[in-house]
């Protein structure tokens, strides 16, 4: 069983705000979660091990400059950015 | 009590390819912002990184620079974090099978600080923080770093300015990093710990990050070196910690908390293959290393004679070296080179940037003519030092300002002539210097010297007076 702390941790790992309602939700998930997980590694004892299931290696590519896409196509997702670069309000 | 200290160095340097590590946007310091970007460097969902052969080449060439053991099978890891400068919310890094291992780097003592490891990764982007606000420039999204981590070796601020300086020139050297601190091609992480003298128990320890300028590097360790020994000395214990140095003030502050290892959750990433490696392919990019700088260092200095203190300022920039290398080749005396370099043209060159991009009007042929006139016999020292500083400033051959008729040279028996007029002329100066005044001969050198039109070889010219004198 995941404890609170451990819950609290991860929501901060990924800069997530959790209510205190929302807090017993995500550990209840997030036991689900590693259950699975658990079940994943039994069958692969190296569980950081992610081999090519293809039997594939040095996909590598040439040092050759390909175009880049255009400063506003890069920012079109953020409403254009401000001056050429993304914009964050001011945070913690 | 005393303290030693203990040092290592996580050092990142930022490769010289023409494209970026997983895609082929350019990899460039200074454009515009986000315009070297594409949706695989912005880390879009659904994009693909492929790996850029040149990083790999460029890994393997630090790593065997550094006496490193090249992993036959490597491969890259996912490393999770959530900030802005790291749009998908992982580095694509290398942890556990990082593509060089256990290498050093000799310091001028003969000491090694071990290299641990070298490992390839994407740069993040670029914060600019204005008023509170968050700019962010994804042009360094993805630019390919080597991360270079030594084990704790260092054991003085002086070392690890040695070593930073050390890795700086090899990695200039073999042309996979220009290594500018100031651009930020070059940064250091610093772990800092102390322990009891003598004990082999390492303390707790504190990392200083991003530091980007040798000189408050060693300033930094040296103020942590203090504030860990204080803290210990009043019976607290020191707080592992991240911190920043913080110029103004020559002290550290601690940094918002960091990710403990375990938080990074590294995992192979799915989406690039395994890198394998065979000898062959590592030993074809062997013989593409040129010959690294402590290897010229001994040559210069065990072979050619060269002072250490000027063979160190030659080796140290790359194209200083390879200018004196095409200047002495074939001569008999190579360090009259380092000599013209060192003494004429440093003089007018003396930032370190200039010395690295070294600009000059003459060409190693030029110098390497001029020498070989010296060696010859055909002009003396004082005459080509002169003529080098015309040279300098010109671009010019030294034909353009000494003759013909000037390399005759005088010959030996023009020479006693000259010396023998020259003793009865000042026969005053002649009395004293047997009179055991060795100076006074330097009067008779004169006159010989302005007589010869400054062609004469002067410490010829003298052992002939003493000659005459005391006949």
């Amino acid at each position: 069983m995941i404890s609170r702390d451990e819950m609290l941790n991860l929501a901060n790992l990924s800069k997530l705000y959790l209510s205190e309602d929302e807090i017993e939700d995500a550990m209840k998930e997030m036991d689900g979660m590693i259950d699975f997980a658990n079940q994943i590694k039994e069958m692969s004892p190296n569980s950081h091990e992610t081999p090519n299931i293809n039997g594939l290696s040095n996909a590598l590519r040439d040092d050759e400059v390909i175009e880049s896409y255009p400063q506003n196509k890069i920012l079109e997702n953020v409403n254009g950015g401000k001056d050429g670069y993304f914009y964050i309000k001011k945070y913690n | 009590m005393s303290y030693d200290l203990v040092v290592g160095l996580e050092t990142h340097v930022e490769l010289l390819t023409k494209t970026k590590i997983f895609c082929g946007c350019k990899n460039s310091f200074g454009s515009e912002p986000n315009t070297n970007c594409c949706p695989i460097c912005i880390g879009l969902p659904g994009t693909l990184p492929k790996l850029n052969r040149e990083v790999v080449n460029f890994a393997i060439k630090a790593g065997l620079a550094l006496n490193c053991k090249i992993n036959l099978n490597s491969k890259m890891d996912r490393k999770n974090y959530v900030y802005p400068d790291l749009s998908k919310a992982y580095q694509i890094s290398q942890f556990y099978t990082p593509i060089c291992k256990n290498g050093y780097v000799e310091l001028s003592s003969g000491k090694r600080i071990r290299i641990h490891q070298i490992h390839m990764e994407e740069d993040a982007g670029k914060l600019v923080h204005k008023s509170g606000d968050v700019y962010v420039d994804y042009n360094r999204g993805g630019v390919p770093l080597l991360e270079i981590v030594t084990e704790p070796d260092i054991s003085s601020s002086e070392e690890a300015r040695e070593y930073v300086e050390k890795l700086q020139m090899i990695m200039r050297y073999i042309g996979v990093s220009d290594c500018k601190m100031q651009e930020g091609s070059m940064r250091c992480d610093v772990n800092v710990s102390v322990k009891p003298e003598g004990s082999r128990v390492l303390g707790t320890r504190t990392e200083i990050k991003n530091m980007n300028s040798i000189t408050f590097m060693t300033k930094a360790i040296d103020y942590e070196y203090k504030r860990h020994v204080a803290v210990i000395e009043s019976g607290e214990k020191v707080v592992q910690q991240t911190l920043r140095y913080v110029e103004s003030t020559n002290s550290t502050e601690s940094m918002r908390s960091k990710e403990d290892a375990q938080d990074y959750r590294y995992f192979g990433d799915p989406d690039l293959v395994e890198i394998n490696l065979d000898d062959l392919y590592i030993e074809q990019i062997r013989n593409t290393l040129p010959e690294l700088p402590t290897n010229r260092f001994k040559r210069y200095t065990n072979k050619f004679g060269i002072p250490e203190k000027d063979a160190l300022l030659i080796v140290k920039y790359k194209n200083v070296s390879d200018f004196f290398e095409a200047a002495s080749a074939g001569l008999k005396n190579p360090k009259a080179v380092s000599n013209f370099i060192i003494g004429q043209i440093f003089r007018n060159i003396e930032t370190e940037t200039e010395r690295e991009k070294f600009e000059i009007l003459v060409s190693p042929k030029q110098l390497h003519e001029l020498v070989k006139l010296i060696e010859d016999g055909k002009i003396n020292m004082n005459l080509a030092k002169k003529t080098f500083s015309k040279m300098l400033e010109s671009g010019k051959d030294v034909t353009d300002f000494i003759s013909e008729d000037d390399m005759k040279g005088i010959s030996d028996n023009e020479i006693e002539a000259l010396c023998r007029e020259a003793v009865s002329k000042n026969e005053a100066a002649a009395k004293d210097y047997l009179s055991g005044k060795e100076k006074a001969i330097k009067a008779i050198l004169g006159y010989v010297m302005k007589a010869t039109k400054g062609k004469g070889d002067a410490l010829k010219i003298e052992k002939k007076l003493v000659e005459i004198i005391n006949q």
